[in-house]
């Protein structure tokens, strides 16, 4: 039996952040059925607010987890979210509408499964392994989700699969233009796994606050949305494009902003360093 | 939080129950896949399994140092089991995939050699950063005589570390572990591929040559997917730091054989639904 060996406690409890972050995932999800229903792509950006609510949800659980010190590292935990969720997710785009709800279940099976292997079969005996295991496979299947669906604005196989592409003025379909078929999920696999990892990584240690790490994954997740929103203009209209790439500009610039201020009140002292300096005489 | 100074018990005992559970859950799936998928199917999971098994068993020989060997207190490369394997795995990967129209065994030979190429490059390079850049020797914590040379090893390790830098043995075992991790990387890749390539087309309805892509982006994101969880799998088995093959963590080797065969089936047979449902 391990020890726990980090006693932070304080701010929001872990089910409460897991609830909020399921729904307001599978919510904000299919939120971007609206693109089907109102026959635009402008919604893709709820595909972007969703994988950030799964991530928020998902930096929680490394926290819980990795608070044992499972002596591998926090990145391995991102890695393995990803890895298990984004077969999952590749899956469960088969569905069409149910896709999200499949991904949950899918991911969650698979997720308790390799939390079994690795508490009994490779005798971890951590008492959070497999809940954690469960939940991060369902964050990472979800948050891919949420990258595709920001990407081409669904979340379908065949929307994933197929893209057109402008020659001479003619429009050609093309799956070789599209989000699995161009290698986008390649990117988007490792945009949401090094978001997932790293705030944790940051700010672990004795003086941990919960908000600041949040905000920090809130920033993290935007700053992947940026990104990722850069990439869309390939596959979806450019005015829908540009919605995605302001709202995660201004949500990025907001975050930074108050993970500073965070990052601030919680420091000893701080001096500006400035680290570009002002000329003199300019 | 000290991670380092507060490793977890697991410690190297077996848990005979757990490994039965294990090998029963195996069955189930390759039966589960035999009924979906009778015939290229159930090829296509069984080649998974051995290159799951392939990279789990691999990763065990690869030097990990972690935070330790950073500050050179313990011998091995700087930096987690997770990373080393997917760095190592996946560039064979890379290269058993250039190779992939030359037939299987060809291919999965580059991929290990690409794997193994990377980690000898890494290995050099860091017992470069040690012996030049930091100005300590190579020596074994765990072994007073180097098992392959024979040099003596306790007169070059300081006093309060656990070794330093990359011992001949080291550098061997990293060089196996990137030539397995390779390996077992580019026949997953190899197996989902070439099942992809032939039922694709009927599932899309569209003619062969316009799935390639789509083929050759799901068997690679399959394959990355299958790589991480067997390394983290692994990297849980030896929970932080390895010296080698000679390493008295090695041992316990069969616990990730079934870990990472349980793993690799699960996740192949999902792999194998997308195309058999």
């Amino acid at each position: 039996m391990s020890v726990k060996i980090e006693v932070i406690e304080g701010g929001i409890p872990h089910q409460k952040i897991m609830i909020g972050g399921l729904v307001s995932t599978l919510v904000c999800l299919y939120l971007t059925y609206l693109n089907v229903l109102t026959n635009t792509e402008m919604f893709a950006f709820f595909g972007g607010l969703a994988m950030i609510t799964a991530l928020i949800w998902g930096s929680h659980t490394i926290k819980v987890l990795c608070s044992y010190g499972i002596g591998t590292g926090v990145p391995s935990a991102g890695m393995i979210a990803f890895g298990s969720g984004v077969i999952a997710m590749l899956l469960a785009t088969k569905f069409g509408m149910a896709a999200p709800i499949v991904a949950l279940v899918l991911a969650a099976v698979i997720g308790f499964i390799l939390g079994y292997i690795s508490n009994n079969i490779l005798n971890m005996k951590i008492p959070a392994m497999v809940q954690a295991l469960t939940e991060m496979a369902v964050v990472g299947a979800l948050s891919l989700m949420g990258f595709a669906a920001l990407i081409t604005g669904g979340f379908t196989f065949a929307g994933l699969t197929t893209g057109e592409v402008s020659m001479l003025g003619m429009t050609v379909s093309s799956n070789q233009i599209s989000f699995i078929g161009g290698g986008l999920i390649a990117v988007a696999f490792l945009l949401g796994a090094i978001a997932i990892q790293h705030p944790f990584n940051a700010c672990l240690g004795p003086g941990w606050k919960q908000d600041r790490m949040l905000m920090l994954t809130a920033e993290c997740g935007f700053l992947s949305m940026i990104v990722a929103a850069f990439m869309s203009f390939a596959l979806i209209s450019a005015g829908s494009a540009i919605i995605s790439l302001i709202i995660a500009i201004l949500g990025w610039a907001y975050t930074y902003n108050q993970y500073i201020c965070l990052s601030k009140r919680d420091a000893a002292a701080w001096l500006d360093a400035k680290p570009i300096p002002d000329m003199e005489g300019l | 939080m000290s991670a380092v100074a507060a490793k977890p018990q697991a410690g190297g005992a077996m848990n005979p129950t757990a490994m039965a559970v294990g090998v029963v859950m195996l069955l189930i799936i390759l039966a589960l896949c035999w009924y979906v998928s009778p015939g290229a199917g159930l090829m296509a999971l069984v080649g998974v399994i051995i290159g799951g098994v392939l990279i789990g068993f691999g990763t065990h020989f690869v030097p990990v140092g972690g935070a330790p060997a950073a500050m050179g207190q313990a011998p091995g490369i700087a930096t987690g089991v997770a990373m080393l394997a997917a760095g190592a795995g996946l560039a064979g990967l890379f290269g058993g995939a250039w190779a992939a129209e030359q037939g299987l065994v060809v291919a999965t030979i580059t991929g290990g050699v690409g794997g193994g190429l990377m980690m000898a490059i890494t290995c050099m390079m860091v017992n470069f950063v040690y012996v030049f850049g930091m100005g300590i020797p190579a020596a074994s914590g765990k072994v007073l005589y180097d098992p392959i040379t024979g040099d003596s090893q306790k007169e070059f390790k300081s006093q309060g570390t656990e070794g330093h830098g990359l011992p001949f043995v080291s550098f061997v075992g990293g060089v196996i572990g990137g030539f397995l991790a390779g390996a077992g990387g580019t026949i997953i890749y190899l197996q989902l591929l070439s099942l992809y390539e032939a039922t694709l087309p009927a599932v899309m309805g569209l003619p062969p040559a316009q799935v390639i892509p789509i083929a050759v982006a799901a068997a690679g994101m399959f394959a990355v997917g299958l790589f991480l969880v067997n390394a983290v799998l692994t990297a849980y088995n030896i929970t932080g730091t390895i010296e080698g093959p000679h390493d008295p963590k090695f041992k316990r080797w069969p616990r990730a054989i079934v870990a990472s065969a349980v793993a690799s089936a699960l996740c192949g047979f999902v792999a194998i639904l997308i195309v058999a449902i």
